[in-house]
């Protein structure tokens, strides 16, 4: 065996990665969703309980591809 | 000359909360629809296995969707706090960060249980994320929102 094959060998399940997006995909979404909610209840505090409930369903969405990706280890083998 | 500020008003609670309550209980009956039928199919298409991986693929679905807006709700109980906005970020994405691990942890358990039928379960679970999805916006949608919400307009002043 030479040595790029070494170097490039792959152990296990190349599914994980897989699972490894669905995790990061959403963070960043998250994240984004919270940070943005953050700057307008500073910018207007009256606005808060609209914006949580926008920032919620925003959230919603977001982690319905996180449990979809996740899930999917279910059915790939 | 009185304090011209105006008094702080005595309930504080963001006016979110029954829009959230309500989202939950509509989840809640949609997901006990959905629960039946694809219990149903589930118990059609791949017998007993099929039944239980319906029953648990649902329940996950709408259980992990639903506590997003419970953490909502129970944070909102700190709004009169100083705290507040630390509190709701910190109890809102923590139960965020919870829910995955559980929820990773779960998809690992039932994995190789060969009680359930992974596949009825898989699908059961995208048909209740997809249900509590619509749930949602329909909630929304219909919800009466004030613009300046979390305000209490100073009094007018009295004549002396």
């Amino acid at each position: 065996m030479d040595a790029t094959t070494v170097l490039a060998a792959l152990d296990g399940n190349i599914a994980t990665v897989g699972y490894g997006l669905a995790a990061i995909g959403p963070a960043i979404g998250v994240g984004i969703v919270v940070g943005k909610t953050i700057e307008g209840v500073a910018r207007q505090p009256e606005l808060a309980g609209r914006l949580q409930v926008l920032m919620w369903i925003g959230i919603a969405f977001t982690e319905a591809l996180a449990f979809i990706g996740i899930a999917t280890y279910f059915i790939f083998v | 000359m009185t304090d011209a500020r105006p008094a702080q008003p005595a309930d504080r609670t963001p006016t979110s909360n029954p829009v959230l309550r309500r989202a939950l209980i509509w989840g809640g009956v949609l997901a006990a629809v959905i629960l039946v039928v694809s219990a149903v199919l589930g118990l059609v298409f791949a017998g007993l296995p099929g039944l239980w991986g319906a029953l648990i693929g649902t329940t996950m679905a709408v259980v992990f969707m639903g506590i997003t807006a419970a953490s909502i709700l129970v944070a909102n109980r700190f709004s009169g706090s100083d705290l507040f906005v630390g509190a709701f970020f910190g109890i809102v994405l923590g139960g965020w960060l919870v829910k995955f691990i559980v929820f990773i942890v779960l998809v690992v358990l039932l994995r190789d249980a060969s009680w359930l039928d992974t596949t009825v379960l898989f699908l059961s679970l995208v048909a209740g994320v997809l249900a509590s999805l619509v749930v949602d916006v329909l909630v929304v949608a219909k919800s009466r929102l004030p613009y300046a919400s979390d305000v209490e307009l100073p009094k007018a002043p009295e004549d002396d």
